[in-house]
């Protein structure tokens, strides 16, 4: 059995490594690439959304690499992404590529599937492996998120360009091999050294421009199909925060909320103003995440979504007269295969401008000395 | 009061069981007329460009609502009519989009929360939630909801005997039911797909009349039994999780598995997201079941010809299909 992954954002390393230290083989996680992307598009339905496309490419680059089982997660609706695995399955069928797949599905709506499925991850591990490795896998991804955060607000000013860069990169390939709870925990402190050490130029609270990404979890987390769109934001100066982390995700929907106490119920609650009930996907929580932003001192909002979601068209619809009502500029980036790199960079660039116009006076009411 | 129905979503599928339960309640209920080009162009500019079809349509049509002196526009929040499935996420948030897309006080509307198990049910304690029900008690809204649903019953019976909805949206408004209706021309397709773009005169360019014309027996998903979707749905490890994409997945199915069925089109609208999947699937399963499946994309752009011309030649290559077999 060798194992093969989605891959969503720089936090994928923890499959991999969940499955080395239960004793799987595993294909190595694969960044999507252009090659991924054209393979996907050319065996997905037309009008399927981007991230089955982009997965499909991948699953097929892993089959090439010797992947058997593709392991998933699932769902229940009303968004499309819980039926990815069937067409998927489907599709790779009618391709006559010979592969297993494990798709987690909530316990409830199959139960004797979601047993099976554990079973097959288990192999021949105790109980006792399988709960350490959860957690140390579980920390290892919290330590990645809170070193991401902290470096997406010191970007944009640090004084020699690429360190902040440097620092995430090797914490990447650190904690591929960190496999113990100490290890994790030393990992952290010396990375946070690091951060400590990054020498940064000051700026003045009244000047920084501080950005929100929302938008739908695959195009928001994964850098090759948003066009970098996190990195050219904060390229032009930038902090900025996601809507979306993995180890935020895995709080919300596979810890219990007592234990994990995730951010993401206030969230909703401020979402529930104007979707009363889940749409699907992340539509609440986006509206939800707009008027946080508003409220705790972000310039703008984009909002990233893939070309013809079901749920993010319903949030896009409503946007423009939110964003009036906020006073909070917002701007929608659908992105598909047919996404042109100028044409986004072009928009990205300009609605930065606007923002500055914005909080700093008119440019053109200024005198041009 | 003057109550809109905007002829346009699950109009095709509710209007006789809504249209009762207004009249019961003692309101004269005002529909506006079949979609075309106008109604199209002024729901497309208010609508995000690249959502699909059919919600462009519906916003066109409460414009026109607007515009012929309505005092309030019925659009319900279709939630759920079915154990553990929901309706596509643009229905579950079709109130929220018109609350922020028509903000002028002007603009009144009915949005119920239909929540039920059965297809023909809601949840009255949700009904009387709303601003403009709440004037009523809860039995009052029962007794006329339960009064549409004997006038839907017939008009599902008459779909059930063979009649497109376009013929049983008259017909349930005659006495007593109508005989089976007489296929008996030489070759029989299935039309599948959403009420809303099959019936909509403007999208759907009444592809059912045109095959008609062209000597076709029609089968669509609403001449079937529930159960006999169901039963098509029993056989998948995992169903997909809307209830129309279902019917309309399971009908496909249905007629696969059907001997007299000679073809399947599958008419869909562009950037429908459930039937991006639903579709795919279906086109998979043509070549196991050896017979010919036809997707109808359409559109706000559609040209009448070349849906003539398409299915023209469907049923051209079907009837020489059957020559050559005899």
């Amino acid at each position: 059995m060798k194992l093969a992954f989605p891959y969503m954002g720089e936090g994928s390393v923890a499959y991999h490594k969940l499955a080395t230290m239960l004793g799987h083989e595993a294909v190595p996680t694969l960044k999507p690439t252009q090659k991924t992307i054209n393979i996907g598009v050319k065996y997905a339905p037309e009008f399927a959304c981007f991230p089955l496309k982009v997965m499909l490419g991948t699953y097929i680059e892993a089959i090439e690499q010797g992947a058997d089982t593709i392991v998933s997660s699932g769902g229940h609706g009303p968004c499309r992404a819980g039926f990815y695995g069937e067409l998927h399955q489907k599709v790779l069928q009618s391709l006559k590529y010979d592969v297993d797949f494990v798709i987690f599905d909530s316990v409830f709506d199959n139960p004797r599937r979601c047993i099976d499925n554990v079973k097959k991850m288990k192999g021949n591990n105790s109980f006792k492996t399988v709960i350490y490795t959860a957690r140390t896998v579980y920390r290892s991804l919290k330590l990645m998120d809170e070193i991401e955060k902290q470096l997406q607000k010191m970007r944009p000013y640090e004084a020699v360009s690429g360190t902040c860069a440097q620092i995430w990169k090797n914490l990447q390939k650190e904690i591929a091999q960190a496999y113990t709870f100490e290890a994790v925990d030393r990992l952290r402190k010396d990375t946070q050294e690091m951060v400590h050490a990054v020498e940064l130029i000051p700026v003045p609270e009244a000047s920084r421009l501080r950005i929100g990404i929302v938008g739908e979890i695959y195009v928001v987390m994964e850098s090759s199909v948003n066009m970098e769109m996190e990195e050219k934001l904060l390229g032009l100066g930038c902090e900025v925060q996601r809507s979306q982390y993995l180890g935020d995700w895995v709080d919300f929907h596979l810890i219990p909320h007592r234990i994990s106490k995730p951010h993401e119920l206030e969230i909703q609650k401020i979402g529930s103003e104007y979707f009363p009930i889940g749409i699907g996907g992340h539509a609440r929580e986006n509206m939800g995440w707009i008027k946080y932003f508003a409220q705790n001192g972000f310039d703008g909002v984009v909002h990233i979504l893939p070309f013809s979601c079901l749920p993010e068209l319903m949030s896009q619809s409503i946007i423009p007269q939110v964003s009036k009502d906020l006073n909070m500029p917002v701007i929608s980036f659908p992105m598909d295969e047919q996404s042109g790199l100028a044409n986004n960079t072009t928009r990205i660039e300009a609605f930065i401008e606007l923002i500055k116009a914005k909080k700093f006076g008119s440019m053109l009411t200024k005198k041009v000395v | 009061m003057r109550v809109g129905i905007p002829k346009a979503l699950l109009y095709y599928y509710y209007f006789p069981l809504w249209k009762e339960f207004f009249v019961q309640l003692g309101h004269e209920v005002i529909v506006t007329g079949s979609t075309n080009k106008k109604i199209i162009n002024q729901g497309s500019k208010i609508s995000v460009p690249e959502i699909c079809v059919p919600i462009k349509i519906f916003n066109g049509h409460v414009l026109e609502l607007a515009a012929m002196n309505v005092d309030y526009i019925f659009a319900p929040r279709m939630v759920t009519v079915e154990k553990s499935k929901t309706f596509c996420p643009k229905f579950l948030g079709l109130p929220d989009m018109l609350r922020y897309t028509f903000c002028d006080p002007q603009y009144h509307f009915i949005m119920p929360y239909i929540c039920s198990k059965k297809e023909w049910g809601a949840d009255v304690k949700e009904l009387v939630k709303d601003p403009f029900l709440s004037q009523y008690s809860e039995n009052q809204l029962r007794e006329a909801w339960e009064a549409g649903v004997k006038k839907w019953q017939k008009f599902q019976a008459i779909c059930r005997l063979g009649y497109t909805i376009d013929e049983a949206m008259v017909l349930y408004q005659k006495e007593g039911l109508p005989p089976q209706k007489e296929k008996n021309q030489d070759i029989s397709i299935a039309v599948i797909g959403y009420v809303y773009e099959v019936y909509d005169q403007f999208v759907g360019m009444e592809i059912t009349k045109r095959l008609e014309a062209l000597g076709v027996n029609i089968y669509t998903f609403e001449m079937l039994e529930l159960e006999d979707l169901k039963k098509q749905l029993k056989a998948m490890e995992k169903t997909l999780f809307w209830t129309f994409a279902n019917k309309v997945f399971a009908a496909g199915l249905h007629y696969y598995h059907q001997p007299g069925i000679d073809g399947i089109i599958h008419v869909t609208a562009f950037g429908c997201g459930p039937d991006s999947l639903s579709g795919k699937m279906m086109e998979l399963d043509s070549d196991k079941y050896g017979k010919p499946f036809l997707t109808i994309r359409v559109d706000e752009h559609t040209g009448e010809s070349h849906l003539q011309t398409r299915i023209e030649a469907f049923t051209d290559m079907i009837r020489r299909k059957k020559l050559a077999k005899k």
